[in-house]
């Protein structure tokens, strides 16, 4: 027992790593949000104007919805006026190379181990790092252009590629979808952009990095991801956030857009400040995220590792309306101390022959409540669709919590669903084979849980599994008891 | 939705009686929250859209006439949903009494989601207690039987009370035509070391069924539950079963065959209160024509209900074109010593199995049956009493 003790202990100590806060000025609009904010940050980022019609529409729509009760959490009031909706580091000019950057800036990603530099170039990531509410800046700009590839942020493909940005902006989310992602159609300040060209394979891995600096603010990023045809992207996605006592809200929007046998990949490790060992603080993470395998042989992967966050409503989904077009969701999702969860995916088979596979994995520890939700809808014209699915929880301790609610409705007599689903805890003959090979309780813990994800893990680009595997670790750290 | 709590529920006419004021607060309660929609989550996939196109009238002169049972019994004829307790001959072991405000304590409903059993409240005729002490050498049976002019909406209360140690196996039927409405709530409780057989067997007709069931299951008591429900136009059946105390055990087995312009939903809820209790549930529908099926299966292992075990399994079979089957199998686990697992499928027939029974000679139509009635009668063949295990299977055969 007193093992057990110091090793909570421990485990109270264990710093957020990326809790730090960069002291840098920041040029910000004021606190709360009605029709003037929305323009003044329209306005701060020079945008046409049918982008500020259609902010100001989700607006209107956002103003007349109620948030959502149904998930498994318990969501304490947002008070959406005290939030400053736009927060940029100060900068005379915007910087035209990364050379012109804040050094405070590029430190804080250095710091973060986000490859900025182009120096960096064996990492061999192009990366757009997102600070508050603006990109900084975006590696290997010209390596990308010469394959064709526009990797850029948000703001920027606004100015540069409006048609584009026009044309498939809210065709996969729309902005009445639901009221966070209304609420993020009125206010998102940037995000990533990507556009792969026909037969086109993206020569390198792309990567956002999110980080919230600033107090009393939100990140609202949108991220919009078009692959034509015959094309494939792998695309990663990581965010931090100090360590801070109030609450911090992210409401993100991430569509993509597969064509005619173009595969996207999409990977997270989410790592926003989860809040003090009692809850106090930490990052509501409320995103909607959708994939639209919008014609024939698609294909849509979203993997994600999510240990942070004090409370995460998140659900990566996959309409697959081009027939044979297959979606995949790979999922970790860990919670410990107070930490809410209530993610899964939705899987909609429209098309013929469409595939989806669902592998989510939940581990709560602490006080903590972890809850898969899932839907797979197979519709009437979904012929033969195939739907695997299957989602394990481990407990970790005797106050939290694990639930499963996985909905799952057919339309179509040829279609075939298979769901299933455990939860317990850590098998005491696993941990005891381990420790009489000599493992100590902890790293017996730790290698059993790394077997248990490993289904997900194998699906990370190389760089971010081992990010990943560590981050679970760290997580684990004196959990177990 | 006013509408319809007006026409189910109309201001004036309360009963007054020993339980005005339980009335009184139900009929508030309903009032305040209203008919679920399909916003509500527990009613998410059944409308209740043809009870607002329907008609009620009072209960109907003629009688319904009983089915005939292939075994002997103790039948309790619920007629046009009224029982008629003088004509009812029961053994020493079975008390029916009229249910007192006693019976009634600590029961609570929530919101929206609940608005039936509200509005039972609310309008019961008379409720009854029947009280089972020792072993029942024959089952008792609740026979629920409609006339086709039953028109009425009827809110049978029951309270059944297994006594410590008893055993008793217990038959609800349903049968009979009508556009009417039966909205049922029972209370089951089984006392300390005791058993309970449940079987539900309802089908066919206009009438609409909506049923609540609540069974509260005590130290080394055992309640076992087998449907089989071979559709309704609208049919609504809410299955709770609490394991309060160690040693506790519930099983439901369950098989809805649905045709055309059905509609049956099933939610089912387990909850393992406390530690040292077991639970399994295996549920099957098969949906032909254009019927629906839905079925919401919950196990909730509550803080500190260490070593529970439980095991919810649902396979589905959608057979029409236009049929369909929404399934739900939901865990809520709040114990960390526990094992929980549940699974769930929807498909169709194998077509390796269709080929071979084929070539042996089997027509196409008599190789189906042969395949659906194998996946059909699973859930029931665990009833151990012969006589109603065989009743139940000759059932399922007649509608395949």
């Amino acid at each position: 027992m007193s093992q057990t003790t110091e090793q909570v202990q421990n485990y109270i100590q264990q710093r957020y790593k990326a809790g730090f806060y960069t002291d840098i000025e920041s040029d910000r609009v004021p606190a709360g949000l009605n029709e003037d904010i929305i323009a003044m940050i329209s306005a701060k980022k020079n945008e046409p104007e049918w982008l500020l019609e259609w902010r100001l529409k989700a607006f209107h729509q956002w103003q007349k919805m109620i948030g959502p009760n149904w998930a498994h959490l318990n969501l304490p009031a947002i008070d959406f006026q005290k939030i400053h909706y736009y927060a940029a580091p100060k900068q005379e000019n915007r910087p035209k190379s990364l050379d012109e950057v804040d050094p405070k800036l590029l430190e804080t990603f250095d710091k973060l181990g986000v490859p900025l530099h182009e120096r960096e170039r064996l990492a061999g990531v192009a990366v757009d790092a997102v600070f508050d509410s603006v990109s900084v800046g975006t590696t290997f700009q010209k390596e990308l252009k010469e394959a064709g590839v526009i990797f850029c942020s948000f703001s920027e493909a606004v100015q540069e590629y409006p048609d584009l940005v026009r044309e498939y902006l809210g065709s996969v989310v729309p902005h009445t979808d639901n009221y966070f992602a209304a609420l993020n159609s009125a206010v998102f300040t940037d995000g990533s952009f990507v556009y792969i060209p026909k037969d086109t394979r993206c020569p390198m891995e792309l990567s956002t990095y999110f980080r919230i600096n600033a107090r009393d603010t939100g990140q609202f990023e949108r991220t919009l991801i078009v692959a034509e045809p015959g094309s494939h992207v792998s695309y990663l996605e990581g965010c931090t956030a100090p360590m801070r006592d109030e609450n911090q809200l992210h409401a993100a929007v991430v569509e993509l857009v597969a064509k005619e046998r173009a595969h996207i990949k999409y990977s997270t490790v989410q790592n926003w400040y989860p809040g003090d060992e009692n809850g106090k603080g930490g990052i509501y993470n409320f995103v909607t995220k959708r994939g639209d395998c919008r014609e024939d042989d698609a294909r849509i992967t979203w993997t994600q590792v999510e240990t942070g966050s004090a409370i995460t409503w998140k659900y990566p989904s996959c309409i697959l309306r081009g027939d044979r077009s297959s979606g995949e969701f790979y999922s970790v999702a860990l919670t410990r101390n107070y930490q809410q969860a209530d993610t899964g995916t939705k899987m909609i088979h429209l098309g013929k022959n469409t595939t989806s596979k669902i592998i989510a994995k939940g581990i709560s520890a602490g006080h903590s409540n972890n809850s898969y939700r899932g839907l797979v809808r197979m519709a009437k014209r979904a012929e033969n669709a195939r739907n695997y699915t299957q989602c394990d929880s481990l407990l970790i301790g005797k106050q939290c919590g694990a639930h499963t609610f996985p909905y799952i409705e057919s339309f179509n007599p040829s279609a075939k669903v298979e769901h299933e689903a455990t939860t317990s805890r850590i098998g005491e003959d696993q941990l005891f084979y381990c420790r009489s090979r000599g493992l100590d309780e902890e790293d017996a813990v730790a290698l059993i849980v790394d077997g248990f994800c490993k289904e997900v893990f194998k699906e990370l680009p190389m760089e971010f599994a081992v990010e990943a595997k560590a981050l679970l670790e760290i997580s684990l750290e004196g959990a177990v008891g | 939705m006013s509408e319809l709590a007006e026409k189910l529920a109309p201001q004036s006419s309360l009963a007054a009686d020993d339980f005005s004021d339980l009335r009184e607060n139900a009929q508030r309660a309903l009032m305040q929250h209203g008919f679920p929609d399909l916003k509500t989550e527990a009613w998410k996939y059944t409308p209740i859209k043809l009870l607002e196109k329907r008609e009620f009238q009072p209960a109907p002169a003629s009688t319904s006439s009983l089915p005939e049972l292939p075994f002997d019994g103790h039948v309790l004829h619920f007629d046009n949903g009224i029982l008629n307790a003088d004509e009812t001959k029961l053994p020493d072991g079975i008390k029916l009494t009229p249910a007192t405000r006693e019976d009634f304590e600590g029961i609570a409903y929530g919101g929206r989601e609940d608005a039936f059993a509200w509005l039972n409240l609310a309008r019961f005729g008379q409720a009854w207690r029947i009280g089972i002490e020792g072993e029942l050498d024959s089952p008792l049976v609740l026979a629920f039987t409609t006339s086709d002019d039953f028109a009425a909406a009827v809110h049978p209360r029951l309270f059944i009370d297994l006594a410590d140690n008893a055993r008793a196996s217990l038959v609800e039927t349903q049968s009979g035509g009508g556009e009417g409405m039966i909205n049922a709530v029972t209370n089951i409780r089984v006392r300390q070391g005791a058993a309970l057989d449940h079987v539900i067997q309802r089908g066919g007709g206009d009438t609409v069924r909506v049923a609540r069931t609540r069974v509260d299951v005590v130290r080394d008591a055992e309640y076992r539950s087998y449907v089989l429900d071979t559709g309704a136009r609208l049919g609504r059946q809410d299955l709770n079963v609490f394991l309060n105390e160690a040693g506790a055990v519930g099983e439901i087995d369950g098989t809805v065959v649905l045709d055309s312009r059905q509609h049956v939903d099933y939610h089912t809820s387990i909850e393992h209160c406390t530690g040292h209790t077991n639970s399994r549930e295996s549920f099957r529908i098969l949906a032909d024509g254009t019927g629906v099926g839905v079925f919401n299966g919950r196990i909730h292992i509550h803080a500190e209900a260490d070593d529970s075990h439980s095991d919810l399994n649902t396979a589905n079979l959608l057979l029409g074109e236009m049929a369909r089957i929404n399934a739900k199998p939901e865990l809520e686990i709040y114990s960390e010593d526990v094992t929980a697992s549940h699974g769930a499928t929807i498909g169709q027939l194998d077509d390796d199995a269709l080929f071979y029974l084929r070539s042996r000679g089997l027509p196409t139509e008599e190789a189906n049956r042969l395949l659906k009635y194998g996946f059909a009668a699973a859930p029931l063949e665990g009833l151990a009493d012969e006589t109603l295990r065989n009743w139940l299977l000759r059932e399922l055969e007649l509608v395949l």
